[in-house]
């Protein structure tokens, strides 16, 4: 498998408190990988070991390949970032601060720059200075000063974070634009579902410093458990009638009068048609649907493999 | 690492350094004519004597270079600027270097260029108003000049001495200021309390420690450079 992140092990342990714990984490080439958990889960701390900002109290980090060491960065070359917040010399312009940016990386490449300004709407800003511009603008200039170089990775700290609906909205389109048009793979961090559901391949769930679990979110969304729940007055023969007129084998009685059908091989109007035959009388009858919400709530709430 | 510490130039708020030191040149160069003149006409005996004035006037560069660490360092820290610099493909040992390289050319330029300007200054003032008795012999020109050389270094030397401690490790402003206010007048103050110590020795001492001080930043910076 083409991974351009492993971990193995990777630990970070800060005054006696553990940030992260032995996480094993893979990012293939070309997806978009999500970070998904609470605050405080240990999302940030894992971005800055990655990005060489905080060394491992224990395990390794490959990054395309290569070892990453305090010796050994040269591979973060190929990797963009903004981790927390964008930062800036502010009484910088915006151009001072990619400049200074290209001439780290070693890239001289003017029209690069305004080609990436460009690409996040920050056309006519280049001469001013950043104290000036509103977050929003931050994290668009943030993310221009991490594309310029045209990296294969680029590690995203809740990019959405001070951003207004329809820069939300941009960030998302730009995200999926890069990683369509120019290959390039993305690590995103979020506490927000919804945020993640919309952009990501894959998720890796993290709770209390853990890496709980990472799956493919088309996955899970054909994993999600549906069912009818019905609730009548008279369960024992319910479930005789589910069972030896519809077939039905695959429920569960839940709370002493709610019955969990989760064989749908027959629609709720025929259910509710044979019991009103058999005069049972119907409380209530309703098809649930698990949501990504309850699936993510469970494996942090009820645990969940730790990969 | 020429390249790096042109990079650190280019991050500093350029136009307050430069005013900073037009004001420290501005003041120092005037100093000896104003000591001898209104506070120790001793001094005025000879250009010898005006020559050991210079020497003490120019420790103001000391303060100069903990402004200097407070901003290069410092302010990195505080803004978090230095994130950036960190994840850059370039270990933070090089990255450290170049700060202290850096700091270290500063201050010993501009006290270089302090100890000139002081010099001829005092030279065209003598020449106008008489201050100072008699001429600059040979030897007074190539004492001047070796001390010149000789005190910008062990100035920027000492002005590294708490590099390390209020820079790196603490990251504190004020204690760094009032650290440099006290290296700058330890040799007036034990002058003042007629504690007898041998100047080349302090000078000596206070050299290791600032070597030593750059040194540790740099080994130590993995460790205690974490943001």
């Amino acid at each position: 498998m083409d991974y351009i992140i492993r971990t193995s092990g990777l630990t970070k342990i800060v005054k006696g408190k553990t940030l992260v714990s032995n996480v094993n984490l893979h990012i293939k080439k070309g997806e978009i990988y999500g970070f998904l958990g609470q605050n405080g889960a240990g999302k940030t701390t894992i971005m800055k070991l990655l990005t060489g900002l905080l060394s491992p109290t224990a395990g390794e980090i490959e990054v395309f390949g290569q070892r990453l060491t305090e010796e050994s960065k040269s591979s973060l070359k190929r990797v963009g970032s903004i981790i927390e917040y964008p930062i800036f010399f502010e009484h910088l312009t915006a151009m001072e601060n990619l400049m200074i940016h290209c001439e780290y990386l070693g890239f001289y490449d003017k029209s690069a720059m305004a080609q990436a300004l460009d690409m996040v709407h920050l056309e006519g800003i280049e001469d001013k200075l950043v104290k000036d511009f509103s977050l929003g603008m931050k994290q668009r200039l943030g993310i221009a000063r991490a594309i310029i170089t045209k990296p294969e990775l680029i590690i995203l700290d809740e990019p959405t974070n001070g951003l207004d609906p329809i820069g939300i909205k941009d960030m998302r389109d730009l995200i999926r634009m890069l990683n369509k048009e120019y290959g390039i793979s993305f690590l995103l961090s979020s506490h927000i579902l919804g945020e993640m559901e919309q952009v990501a391949d894959r998720i890796g769930v993290i709770n209390k410093g853990r890496l709980l679990n990472e799956v493919m979110l088309a996955d899970i969304r054909k994993q999600r458990t549906d069912y009818i729940e019905l609730v009548t007055s008279n369960v024992e023969k319910a479930v005789y009638l589910l069972e030896n007129k519809l077939r039905i084998s695959n429920m569960k009685i839940v709370q002493g009068n709610r019955i969990r059908i989760y064989d749908l091989s027959q629609s709720q109007n025929e259910i509710s048609k044979m019991l009103v035959l058999h005069d049972i009388g119907i409380e209530e009858m309703q098809k649930h649907t698990s949501t990504l919400e309850d699936y993510f709530y469970n494996q942090i709430h009820g645990g969940g493999n730790i990969v | 690492m020429f390249k790096l510490m042109k990079l650190e130039w280019g991050k500093l708020r350029q136009k307050s350094i430069i005013g900073e030191v037009v004001i420290y040149l501005l003041i120092v160069m005037f100093l000896p004519t104003f000591f001898i003149k209104m506070v120790i006409p001793d001094f005025g005996q000879s250009y010898a004597s005006m020559i050991e004035l210079i020497l003490p006037i120019q420790m103001g560069f000391v303060l100069f270079g903990a402004s200097l660490i407070n901003q290069v360092v410092i302010d990195e820290y505080k803004n978090k600027t230095i994130s950036l610099s960190f994840s850059y493909p370039i270990s933070r040992k090089k990255l450290f270097m170049a700060k202290v390289l850096f700091i270290s050319l500063f201050v010993f330029l501009i006290t270089l260029v302090s100890f000139l300007l002081t010099g001829i200054t005092t030279y065209l003032l003598d020449e106008a108003f008489s201050i100072i008795n008699g001429q600059p012999t040979g030897t007074d020109i190539s004492t001047f000049f070796i001390k010149m050389i000789s005190h910008s270094i062990i100035i920027t030397l000492i002005s590294l001495i708490p590099l390390f401690l209020f820079g790196l490790w603490k990251r504190a402003t004020i204690p760094l200021v009032l650290c440099a206010i006290f290296l700058m007048q330890f040799q007036n103050f034990s002058y003042l309390l007629k504690v007898n110590l041998n100047p080349d020795l302090v000078n000596f001492v206070l050299c290791i420690l600032g070597a030593a001080s750059a040194y540790l930043s740099i080994k130590l910076v993995d460790k205690l450079g974490d943001i």
